[in-house]
Formats: C-alpha cells, sequence, structure tokens
C-alpha cells in the first residue's frame, strides 16, 4: 500500500472526526491537565524502632494481594574479607538462607519453605547483604521463624557450601567469555588499584581457602543489633507487625564475638588517565569511560545529576543517545551514570557496545557532544524540559510499597538522611543553565578520563574506514594496551 | 532492571501466567471495544497516581517469512520516529526526502544484488564488507548519506520520547516476541489524554523516518543481544535446528541479510496489514476511571480506521518431529546438557499439567524482586534434589514448560559438575524423567506445584506493571480470559494429568538436545534459554563501576525478560 495514500485518507478521516467529535488539538502540548496531589513518602512515617534499636521500616500494601515480604540488611561485606579468603562475604551470602540452621537441617528447611509456598534467599554483595524471605499472610509467623533461625543460628552444611563453592568457581571461569564480562574486572582495577574492595580480588585460590569455620566466624561476628536494618511490605498491619518483629529481629542481642562492623574503607589509588585497550576476539566492542564524580551530598549534586540526565542518563531523549545511536547507528544503546557514593565520591561513568572498528569514532562523537555541554548552556526551553520531567516522574520512582520500603531501607543502610527526597523537587527546579554548565566544566575534565575498550585491539586502534580517525587520536591521553587476566588468579596474562 | 525498546527478541513465558490462579476478587478487568475492533482493558487500581499504559500488535517474528526475518522487529523501532506531526519542521519536504532515498535505495539494492550473485560464484567473501563495495555502490552510499544529512536538519529528534519524559513518563519501550508488539510507558495518572494523544497519532499517521538507518541500528543489537553472547550463535541454530518448519525457526531479530535488506514497502505493508486497531489491545493499569477513560479512547483511537481484511493466519504446523535431533557445540562458556521436548501452546488443554509438571521437576518459577535486583530463589524441584544434591554430578539442574502462542516447548537442563562431561549428565536428567514417566508424581508434589503457582500470581498482582505484563502475555497467545480459564484448569490438574502428558510428550522422538563443552577445554555455564537475555542489562552494559558487584552465582537463573 502506498503511504503517502494511505496518509491522506488518514488525515482526511482525522479532520473530519475532529470536527464531528469533541477537539483534537493540532500537538501535544495544547493538552491540559488536572492537578494532581502526591506527598513525597516519609522514612520516618514507616519506621519503628525495634527493642534493641534496629530500625524497620513498614510499608502497607493496601491492594489485599495476600503476601508479605521481609528483609533484614546488615552493615558489613567483600570489604571484610580476610587476605587470602576472598570471595568470603559473597559465599557467606550465598550460605546463609540455603545451608540450615542448628535446628533444621538444609534440606527440611527447604521442605517446609516449599510447603509454605515460601522463598528465603540471602545474598552479600561489597558493603552490605540481606535475607530476605516472601511469604503468604496466612503463614507470616512460620515463616518469619524460619528466617530467624537461618539468620541467627545457620548451620553452612558443608555439602551445601561445598557446591556453592563449584558454583562460584565455575562463574570464575567465565570471566573472560565476554567483553561485558572483561570490562568489570578491569575498569574498577584502572579506577581503584589492585587488592581495593572495589575491584575483583576473588581467585580460584582464595575461595578454595574459605572453610565452613569461616562462615560461622563472619556470622559471629556480623550478628549485632547496630548492623541490621529491617524492611518490611505488603499486606501487614502496623501494630501487629511491630510486635511480631519485636519478638523476632527485635530480640536479637550482640553475642560475644559480634561487633559493629568497622568503616568501609577508602581508596587511595592514584588514577592514571588513559586509553586503555584489552584484546578480546569479539564481534564487537566494550567500550567505558570514567570521570572522578562526587557525592550525593555535595551542594553541586543536582546541577550534576541533571547535566547527566542531559547527557547520557535521560534514555532515549539524552544527547549521546540521539547522536550515537539514532544518528549514528553505532550502537544499540549508550549511557551514562552519575555515582552517588555513598562511601567516598562517585564516578561519572559511561559506556556502550559497538563494532571495534567504529570503538574510535563512537568516543569521538561522545567526547564532542561532552564539550557542547561545556561550551554551550543549556535553553531555556531544554533546561525546562528536562527539569519538568525529573519532577514530573518523581512519583513513579516509589511507585510499589516494596520499592518504598526498600528505599529507606537502602537509604538508612548507606547512611543518607532521612528526608533526603522531600525537598528533591523543589532542589531541582532550582537549577539554572549557568549550573549546568559549570558542573559540566567540572565534571568532563577529559584530561582526569580513564578509557577503557575491550574487543579486537588492532582493529579498534585503527578506527573505522568509513569514518576515519585512529584511537590514539580520539583524545590526548596515553594510549596502553592492559592484559587479559588469568580468570583463576587475577594475574594478567603476558 | 532496565529495559530498553527494541531490547532483543523476547521471551515469554506465557505459560507461567496462563495457568495461575484468578478470581474475580483479586483482579477488576473491564473491557470494552471500540467499532473500529480495538479492544481496551481497563484496571483501576487508586493506590498510586500513576498508570501503567500500553498496546500490543497481535504480531510478531511468527508473522515473518524468508526475506523479511526481523521485520516486526525493526517495526517496532520505526514506530518510535514520528508522525507527519511529531518528528519534524517540515512535513512536506521530509515526505519528499523519504521518497529520494527511497529510489536510491532501490538502486543500491541493485548493486547489492549484483554483489550477491558475486558472492555466490565466490568472487567475493562478503557482499556486506566495505571493501567489496563497487565504486558505483561507493557513490550511491555517499548519495543517500547526502539526503540524510539534509533530512536530518528537519528532524525533531526523538521528540515522542522528549514529549513523553518532559510529562513525567518512564519506562518508554517497547518489546517484540514472537507472537505479539508491545508498547509501554508509565504516566503521572492526570496525563491519560497525552497517552491517547501520541499512541493513536503514531498509529494513525506514522512516518517511518530513518528508516535504513536503523537497520544499522538493530545490527549492533544483534552483535550486542546474540553475537557477542558466549554461545549466543549456538542458540540461534539450535532453535533453528528445533522449529524446522513454523515461523519460531529463526530468531525474533532475524537473519543478518534480511535485516540489511528490508524496504520501506515492506514495511508499509506490514504496518497497513497487522496494525490496524483490530488488531490491538490497549492496556491500562492504574488511577483511572474507566468511563471516562473509555470515552477518551473512543475520541482519539475510534479516529483510525478497521482493516477490514484482517490478519492472515499463521498457517504452518510444525510436523510432527520425526527422530531426536542433537547438537554438539563449542561455546566459550560452561559446558551444559539440554533437552527441549516439543510441547503444546499455552492455551492448549494439556499446558497446564505440564506446568505443574515443570514445576515438580523443576522447582517454581523464579522471581527475583522485580526492579530491584538482589538475590533469586534457591534452586528447587526433583532435578535439582536429585543430580545436583544426591548425585553430586552438576551445579545446577531445572525444567520448565514454556507455552506460546503456536507451540511450547518443555525444557530440561543441567550444568555439569566439574569433572563430568555434558554426555554423561544427559542420561542422569533421562532416569529422573523415567521416575515420572513409571511412577507419576506424589499428592504432596501435586499440591506444593499448585501452591508455588498461585504465589507466583500473586506476587504479579503487587505493581501496575505486573499486572499489564500479565494480560498482555494472556493476550498474546490467547485473550485475558484465559487467565480465568487456566485457573480452573490448574487447579483441576490430577496426578494422572501430569503423568499422562510426560508420557505424551517427554518422548524420545520429540527431543532437542544442546550438549556443549568449552572451547578449548575447561568448565563452564549452562547456555541461556533462547530468547532470554542477561538479567539486570542495560543496553552499552555500562556496569555500576563502584563498588563492583558480587559474583553472580554460576547458576544465576534467567528471570522472565522482555524483548
Amino acid at each position: 500500500m502506498n503511504r503517502l495514500a494511505k496518509n491522506a485518507a488518514l488525515l482526511a478521516a482525522f479532520a473530519a472526526t475532529t470536527a464531528l467529535g469533541q477537539a483534537i488539538p493540532d500537538r501535544p502540548e495544547k493538552l491540559t491537565y488536572p492537578a494532581i496531589s502526591w506527598e513525597v513518602p516519609k522514612a520516618k512515617d514507616a519506621k519503628v524502632v525495634l527493642k534493641n534499636k534496629v530500625p524497620a521500616y513498614l510499608v502497607a500494601d493496601p491492594s489485599g494481594v495476600p503476601l508479605v515480604r521481609v528483609s533484614v540488611w546488615w552493615r558489613g561485606g567483600a570489604y571484610l574479607d580476610p587476605a587470602g579468603k576472598e570471595g568470603l562475604a559473597s559465599l557467606f551470602g550465598s550460605q546463609l538462607a540455603v545451608g540450615g540452621t542448628q535446628k533444621t537441617d538444609a534440606a527440611k528447611l527447604e521442605d517446609r519453605l516449599e510447603a509454605l509456598a515460601a522463598t528465603l534467599s540471602s545474598s552479600c554483595g561489597p558493603t552490605s547483604g540481606g535475607i530476605h524471605i516472601r511469604v503468604q499472610e496466612k503463614d507470616l509467623a512460620e515463616g518469619l521463624a524460619l528466617l530467624m533461625q537461618a539468620l541467627t543460628q545457620p548451620a553452612f552444611a558443608q555439602d551445601r557450601l561445598d557446591l556453592a563453592k563449584k558454583n562460584a568457581r565455575q562463574g570464575l571461569e567465565r570471566r573472560n567469555d565476554a567483553v561485558t564480562s572483561i570490562a568489570q574486572l578491569q575498569m574498577p582495577a584502572l579506577l581503584f588499584g589492585e587488592g581495593f574492595f572495589a575491584t575483583e580480588r576473588t581467585t580460584a585460590a582464595s575461595l578454595d581457602a574459605i572453610t565452613r569455620e569461616d562462615l560461622l566466624a563472619l556470622h559471629a561476628s556480623l550478628l549485632h543489633p547496630a548492623n541490621l536494618v529491617v524492611e518490611v511490605s505488603g499486606k501487614l498491619e502496623r501494630r501487629a507487625m511491630t510486635d511480631l518483629l519485636n519478638r523476632t529481629v527485635g530480640a536479637i542481642k550482640a553475642g560475644p564475638a559480634a561487633k559493629p562492623s568497622p568503616k568501609v574503607p577508602l581508596p587511595e589509588f592514584a588514577r592514571k588517565p588513559g586509553l586503555y585497550v584489552t584484546d578480546k576476539d569479539a564481534p564487537q566492542a566494550m567500550l567505558q569511560w570514567a570521570f572522578p564524580g562526587m557525592r550525593r551530598s555535595d551542594p553541586d549534586w543536582y546541577p550534576a545529576m541533571v547535566m547527566n540526565h542531559v547527557l547520557g542518563g535521560g534514555g532515549f531523549a539524552a544527547r549521546l543517545m540521539k547522536k550515537i545511536r539514532s544518528d549514528e547507528g553505532l550502537t544499540y544503546g549508550v549511557r551514562t551514570q552519575l555515582g552517588e557514593g555513598p562511601y567516598w565520591r562517585g564516578d561519572l561513568t559511561g559506556g556502550l557496545q559497538t563494532k571495534n572498528a567504529t570503538v574510535a569514532y563512537a568516543l569521538r562523537l561522545a567526547l564532542a557532544e561532552m564539550q557542547r555541554l561545556k561550551d554551550e548552556p543549556l535553553t531555556e526551553a531544554e533546561l525546562a524540559s528536562i527539569k519538568d520531567g525529573l519532577v514530573e516522574a518523581f512519583p513513579a520512582q516509589w511507585g510499589s510499597r516494596q520499592a518504598v520500603a526498600n528505599r529507606f531501607a537502602d537509604e538508612n543502610l548507606n547512611g543518607w538522611p532521612e528526608d533526603w527526597w522531600l525537598d528533591y523537587r523543589e532542589k531541582v527546579k532550582a537549577v539554572t543553565a549557568a549550573d549546568v554548565q559549570k558542573a559540566a566544566r567540572k565534571l568532563l575534565d577529559f584530561e582526569k578520563m580513564v578509557v577503557l575498550a575491550v574487543g579486537k585491539a588492532s582493529e579498534i586502534e585503527a578506527g573505522d574506514a568509513d569514518h576515519p580517525g585512529a584511537l590514539k587520536d580520539a583524545a590526548k591521553l596515553p594510549l596502553a594496551r592492559l592484559p587479559l587476566r588469568d580468570p583463576l588468579t587475577l594475574k594478567p596474562i603476558p | 532492571m532496565t529495559v530498553f525498546r527494541g531490547r532483543a527478541p523476547a521471551a515469554l513465558l506465557a505459560a507461567a501466567i496462563l495457568a495461575a490462579p484468578l478470581s474475580a476478587q483479586e483482579l477488576n478487568v473491564v473491557e470494552r471495544t471500540l467499532p473500529n475492533g480495538m479492544k481496551l482493558l481497563m484496571v483501576p487500581r487508586h493506590d498510586q497516581p500513576t498508570i501503567s499504559c500500553g498496546w500490543l500488535a497481535r504480531v510478531g517474528s511468527a508473522n515473518e517469512r524468508p526475506g523479511i526475518t526481523g521485520l516486526a522487529h525493526l517495526f517496532e523501532h520505526m514506530m518510535f520516529k514520528g508522525t507527519t506531526t511529531i518528528g519534524t519542521r517540515d512535513a512536506a519536504r521530509d515526505a519528499e526526502l523519504n521518497r529520494a532515498q527511497d529510489e536510491v535505495q532501490a538502486q543500491i539494492r541493485e548493486e547489492m544484488t549484483l554483489l550477491r550473485e558475486k558472492q555466490r560464484r565466490g568472487e567475493i567473501a562478503d557482499m556486506m564488507s566495505p571493501a567489496a563495495r563497487t565504486p558505483r555502490l561507493q557513490e550511491l552510499l555517499s548519495k543517500f548519506d547526502a539526503l540524510v544529512k539534509e533530512q536530518r536538519a528537519l528532524i525533531v529528534k526523538d521528540e515522542m520520547d522528549k514529549v513523553y519524559q518532559e510529562n513525567g513518563a518512564t519506562g518508554l519501550n517497547a518489546s517484540t516476541s514472537q507472537d505479539r508488539t508491545f508498547y509501554i510507558v508509565g504516566l503521572p495518572s492526570n496525563k491519560l489524554e497525552l497517552w491517547m494523544w501520541l499512541e493513536s497519532d503514531r498509529l494513525g499517521s506514522p512516518v517511518f523516518r530513518e528508516f535504513y538507518s536503523e537497520r544499522n541500528v538493530i545490527l549492533e543489537e544483534r552483535r550486542q543481544t546474540l553475537e557477542s553472547r558466549p554461545g549466543g550463535l549456538v542458540n540461534e541454530a539450535f532453535n533453528a535446528m528445533t522449529w524446522m518448519a513454523h515461523p519460531y525457526h529463526w530468531e525474533v531479530i532475524g537473519w543478518p541479510s534480511d535485516i540489511a535488506q528490508v524496504t520501506r514497502e515492506q514495511a508499509n505493508e506490514f504496518f497497513a496489514t497487522y496494525y490496524a486497531p483490530n488488531n490491538l489491545t490497549a492496556i491500562l493499569v492504574g488511577d483511572l476511571d474507566v468511563e471516562k477513560t473509555f470515552a477518551l479512547a473512543e475520541r482519539y483511537f475510534g479516529r483510525i480506521p478497521a482493516n477490514p481484511k484482517g490478519v492472515p493466519p499463521v498457517v504452518t504446523l510444525e510436523p510432527a518431529q520425526p527422530a531426536e535431533q542433537r547438537m554438539v557445540a563449542e561455546v566459550e562458556t560452561t559446558p551444559s546438557a539440554e533437552v527441549d521436548y516439543k510441547a503444546v501452546p499455552a492455551v492448549h488443554a494439556d499446558a497446564a499439567a505440564l506446568q505443574v509438571l515443570g514445576v515438580v521437576l523443576g522447582g517454581p518459577p523464579m522471581m527475583g524482586r522485580p526492579g530491584m535486583g538482589g538475590p533469586m530463589r534457591p534452586p528447587s524441584g526433583r532435578l535439582h534434589k536429585a543430580l545436583v544434591l544426591d548425585q553430586k554430578a552438576a551445579t545446577r539442574a531445572s525444567a520448565s514448560f514454556r507455552g506460546q502462542k503456536y507451540g511450547g516447548l518443555f525444557y530440561v537442563s543441567a550444568t555439569p559438575a566439574p569433572g563430568k562431561r555434558p554426555d554423561e549428565v544427559e542420561p542422569l536428567l533421562y532416569a529422573e524423567l523415567d521416575k515420572v514417566l513409571k511412577d507419576g508424581v506424589t499428592d504432596d508434589e501435586l499440591a506444593r506445584a499448585k501452591n508455588a503457582i498461585r504465589v507466583a500470581w500473586y506476587s504479579r498482582l503487587e505493581s501496575n506493571a505486573g499486572i499489564r505484563e500479565s494480560l498482555a502475555q494472556a493476550e498474546s497467545a490467547g485473550t485475558w480470559r484465559d487467565l480465568l480459564g487456566s485457573q480452573k484448569k490448574v487447579e483441576a490438574v490430577t496426578r494422572e494429568d501430569v503423568q499422562r502428558v510426560a508420557k505424551k510428550y517427554l518422548v524420545k522422538e520429540g527431543r532437542n538436545v544442546l550438549l556443549t563443552t568449552r572451547k578449548g577445554g575447561g568448565e563452564g555455564m549452562p547456555r541461556r534459554r533462547p530468547g532470554g537475555m542477561p538479567p539486570g542489562g542495560m543496553p552499552g552494559g555500562a556496569p555500576a563501576l563502584a563498588p563492583a558487584p558480587a559474583p553472580a552465582p554460576a547458576s544465576a537463573p534467567t528471570p522472565e525478560v522482555k524483548g
């Protein structure tokens, strides 16, 4: 069918309908909308302090879905791993919920959970971890009792631990399988140096060295009320839930070995800005970059956030997406992120995947867009559009009860002030075009940039015939090859 | 989870939903149909001032044929390129430039035909390589680039994204599966009319701008989501082996040769056939008033004419598989043994019993903490207990039934433990299946599986977006009313039913076996299920850089994902 003829016919139909019915405006900007009122959920309204001083955030779901979710989070993670036993916190996290308890062995625990159609799971990351249950409201008491057994009296059954170590070992073996996973090893090493917990440290040897006793010892030191935060959402009645929590999590006392987790260490690594290339035979390369950023508490945070949104944080409307994907067809997606801390300043990072040969061109395009943000202030219309979007989309960030409870718990774990979000919209509205330009000039400092490309090194470095230019000429930074690491030892492969 | 539009080929766990219990008290769906045939499903939920919006076209890669594979998905991308009103400063000149581009592209295709002939004769290695271009082709490409540049000056780039975004929209996206294409966005509830305006505009007067350059985006998407994925190309070949005749044979993203050659004319025909209102269902879940919403829909979508011819049926039936099919491959990841049995579509009378069987063998549907990453349900089910815990022959073992619109597969797979080969693990899988064939399942297993399916359904009802997804999946395989019937079907499943479907479908002739070992030796991990996408990934794949995530468990399951 001829598209033009069809469109003409449709336009005629549109016009006719419009004349008969209620008018449809010719542009969406002409629509008017009723006001809606919405208030930011307040952490203090959800908060209950249990009798052992553990904070709990309770968010009831009025929809009537008969499920309850309870999470108990702890401060402490991979940064606590002893030398030679890197990977301990991660294994601990994976085993807490599945290794059985002193009262109920692993198979019996699995059987009870299956009988209740309840899900009990746990994990531990770099700085914190948690144990979680999803259970039907009618089975809450038993479900929570099982969670408490696992949390306070874990058995860490040897056969489950052996299985987890085999699984973890297979995970290590996959480290060099994809450009994305290689970049996950290399980039943190460039930003934080070797040996720091934010850089991958687990080796086959360190994994092998971890014993059941190590898990028990970590558990004994972590289980201190000062380390815990509780998150509850779903079908619940506040008073009854508070009572139940006080009888369970609220009754946890510090054992003899328990202590508040030490402070998360800060990186002391001096970064070497540069263009780094890791050779990997792959049809498409991964390109990433990073600039030093700031903490969320920085006075320039809001302008920086708006700037990041314009550059690459704002999805399809962001400038990098328009240029590199939409105009040039060089990638499926490009995005930037402004890290918020919380323990040290975050980084402004970004990345994309593209053909090996077009890495240099894509990088040039990205840097040119960054330069434009430094050179030209946003127009007032552009700024207003971005700010309106951030403000109007804010309620959606609190879209489910689970998300609300999770945010409160997460903010507490990370030590952010409880009232942080209350004036978010006002702070966004106050950002000016000059502020954004200032943030761009401050953050997008090419001399401090670390760039990593993983893919076919020779093609990456040579550039593209249709868009000539070698990688070394994309930025005034030294170019260096970064060898792959042995996936089991993490040592560079010569 | 970040999901981007065009995010590749889609896994539909339709069965997980279709067989889930539902009662009128749990979900209040109001169905209305416009005079032009467009169906509207509305679910009022007044808890938060937001609405999860979407509409789906009952078209996917199953409606394609060789030569135009990938078109349904390319089309999904084109639906974001604007209309006669949105996306251009000068609609008339824009249309002229599109026509001029089409003419140059027609000449380019003539050159490509010559190159294809040269490749056929072995005179060139790869017709797509820049080195193979003839002088005329290079000249035409330059001419085309000039037209694109001229048009770009008139384009208001991604204007629909911009209008949505400044009005507080979130999650604007679309996805394509074998069976359907789904366009979604979340909005503040006072902006519902904006959705009506923009969506009826792009259905009523779309312009497929930047058509030819978007093919390059899709080739990059294919590289990122399929070719760069460890084992991705083997997955594609295995899927093509499994489905010999039915259009499920090709991946949603299509074959590269077809993507590079598809024409605007083909896209126009596709749109006229499949995007008429009588092939669409709109789904709105959230803070809405049913009557006002329907009145708005009548005003906006009612102006789009129906396609009286309807859509042609997909007539190809997958023939009964005459023999077991096997593929043995080396991939750059952990070894795996997978057996996929031909089964039934999601709405088939046997689907509920197959779903129960999948839960007994493989544990409940994997369910993470949606939207916030976090840990997954620990593994369970007969296969895990036998192969992983008791025999210690595998580090992961799973089973599930996945029913789609035109067919379904029953999946069984395991990751060999270190020191075990996939061909050693394969018979252990069969041994567990044989126990079901011989002795069936227990009453307790049956009751637990039904409970697990019910709880999985409840967890979908917790958010507007979860309800929207459930309705969309049901509509893509049948109608949302199948949700009601499937509740009864699951509740009615007996031990005899489970044993009967096991005997009927888990037969040797129905097997498709994929055994993979690590390229160059070593250990490895399960291949990903066809159509799956990595959890929580983003296009570009830039990870959060600090602090680094804990290593993923080796058997990290793939949660349900959108295309």
